[in-house]
């Protein structure tokens, strides 16, 4: 979309930026603008409030809500909705006392709330991707999707990544001694089709957000079973995102300089008795 | 490649097997043991769910039954070596929920998993409509709750509902690790929270109906949910002070001892052949304790 252009006959704007200017700015910056179906869309708030700073994170829960008006930043960037369902659908939930406290929570500190998720992933290279190689220290291939990580194994890169990423509750499919050194990426939702292709392609593992038990985990279960060398380690869907929008906080440093900008960390909301 | 040899292996075999099967004298087929089952579900039998055969045929004779949680390869391999060529899964045998195919013609995993069930003469039945819709209660909800030990705990107004002597989300976490061996559950909330009141979903639960669940008692037990819609929710209300928790056990282990009643079930009425229920392997490990205990010999 191009910007229309200005009239002569209008007052340059020299005010405090609103949500929906930088939105805008951060859009066209991605590069992935035009695409067709979105769910990327203001969530909540009023996207003409002026902004304060910018809070970026992997959810926008109430905690990560909380921190973001703490620190004064009013307009947070998330990858997965505030509202618990991928299109934040208010069927059902108005009428609920923890909608309102958070919707209310949202309106008296004055926030917007953007979800930027599909434009992120569009962008080249993917921005979770990115984040994430950079977080482990990987470098991204200079073609294909596919992580050429040095030889390890299942087990001492699943730590690795335990370490690096600072979560308990990570799940793995395959042999914990079996060698890997090629990764694919399906952070977030790694949906049926795509991660069965990734599966048939040459990684040795596939690295994964959340994924649907009856989908993509029987299958590469069922491909170990029938003599095939290949992994799947499930992060659970905030530790696979959250290096992507750590790194987005850092992007948008470079083209915002005149506004604070900070990462909010949400990690992982699970626990687990066995670690 | 190792797959393709396995095949070709596979096919010799599952045809000498084929050859060598005794005449079977009580001519139980597939459709016979089908229409013994609706005549018992309890509900009229409808279309339009994904319940049906997914491979193999309605007029195969019944060697035995395996009833199994999910037809992975693995439980594939286990019911040829119980002799069992019946095979009913709760859960899809090619990965999605109605065992969609049209994009897996070119697959291998989906050609060698069917020459399996071809060469080893199976035939596999996706039972997950029906036995949720079992009356009077819902099969897979029977037979979690006998696991459980909670058949005097079943609220009277609420057949998803137990009411537990006072114990802790902790402990409650330990009881079902204990129970169904479960290794890979995630909990959300306090550990210490005062536990009585138990709403189970097993198997799939998205925001709704879980939102309006976790009104209705302390903790809402789970097998799977979108960690962005019911387990977002989740985290919310513990932010928010509430008094709730969230345990998600993994879809498998949450469903799974439903069939082995499924089995307890067929046994009622097929008394022709042996009807067994073949628990499968929860897919995941933690790293803290790594195993590894899929059947990889082919």
């Amino acid at each position: 979309m191009a910007a229309p252009a200005r009239s002569p006959f209008m007052p340059r704007h020299t005010g405090p930026r609103t949500a929906l200017q930088i939105i805008e700015q951060v859009v066209k910056q991605t590069g992935a603008q035009g695409r067709g179906q979105t769910i990327d869309h203001v969530s909540a708030g009023d996207p003409l409030t002026a902004v304060t700073g910018i809070a970026v994170t992997a959810m926008a829960t109430l905690s990560g809500l909380q921190r973001a008006a703490a620190a004064g930043q009013n307009l947070v960037v998330t990858y997965d909705p505030g509202f618990w369902s991928s299109s934040d659908s208010l069927d059902g939930v108005e009428g609920n006392a923890l909608f309102i406290q958070k919707r209310d929570f949202v309106r008296e500190h004055q926030m917007v709330v953007f979800n930027l998720h599909d434009h992120w992933r569009e962008r080249v290279p993917d921005g979770l991707n990115e984040g994430m190689a950079r977080t482990l220290g990987w470098t991204m291939p200079r073609s294909g999707a596919v992580f050429d990580i040095g030889e390890t194994t299942l087990l001492a890169l699943a730590r690795d990544l335990q370490r690096k990423l600072g979560g308990h509750t990570m799940r793995v499919v395959g042999d914990p001694g079996l060698p890997v050194a090629r990764v694919s990426m399906a952070l977030g939702n790694a949906a049926q089709m795509p991660t069965i292709a990734l599966l048939n392609g040459p990684a040795d593992l596939v690295l994964a957000g959340y994924c649907r038990e009856w989908e993509a985990v029987e299958y590469v279960q069922d491909m170990i079973a029938s003599g095939s060398k290949k992994a799947m380690i499930l992060l659970g869907e905030v530790l696979s995102v959250e290096p992507g929008m750590r790194f987005c906080a850092d992007w948008l440093k470079t083209f915002i300089t005149d506004l604070p900008i900070g990462h909010v960390p949400v990690g992982e909301g699970y626990w687990s008795p066995s670690a | 490649m190792q797959v393709r040899g396995w095949h070709r292996r596979g096919v010799i075999a599952g045809t000498g097997a084929m050859l060598a099967a005794p005449a079977i004298a009580h001519g139980l087929t597939v459709q016979a043991v089908l229409d013994r089952m609706k005549t018992r579900i309890g509900t009229a039998w409808f279309e339009g769910g994904v319940d049906h055969i997914v491979a193999g045929s309605a007029d195969a004779p019944v060697t035995g039954v395996a009833t199994v949680m999910m037809a992975t390869f693995d439980a594939l391999k286990a019911a040829v070596a119980h002799r069992l060529n019946f095979v009913i899964t709760h859960e899809p045998t090619f990965w999605s929920h109605q065992d969609r195919i049209d994009q897996l013609q070119d697959d291998p995993l989906y050609r060698t998993k069917l020459a399996y069930i071809r060469d080893h003469g199976l035939t596999v039945f996706h039972f997950h409509d029906h036995w949720h819709a079992k009356k009077p209660i819902d099969g897979i909800n029977f037979g979690m709750m006998r696991k459980m030990g909670w058949q005097t705990r079943m609220d009277a107004q609420n057949n998803r509902i137990f009411n537990l002597p006072p114990t802790s989300l902790k402990a409650l976490v330990n009881q079902f690790r204990a129970r169904l061996g479960d290794r890979t559950l995630r909990v959300i909330g306090k550990p210490d929270l005062p536990v009585t009141r138990v709403i189970a979903s097993w198997g799939n639960c998205s925001s709704f109906p879980g939102i309006p669940y976790l009104d209705e008692a302390d903790v809402l037990v789970i097998g799977e949910a979108q960690d962005w819609d019911l387990i977002a929710y989740a985290e919310d209300l513990v932010t928010a002070g509430r008094p709730k928790a969230l345990i998600v056990l993994g879809h498998v282990l949450s469903e799974q001892w439903g069939m082995d009643y499924c089995a307890d079930w067929l046994k009622t009425f097929v008394p022709e052949v042996p009807v067994r229920f073949l628990p499968i392997i929860q897919p995941y490990w933690n790293p803290a304790d790594p195993v590894f205990e899929i059947n990889t010999k082919v």
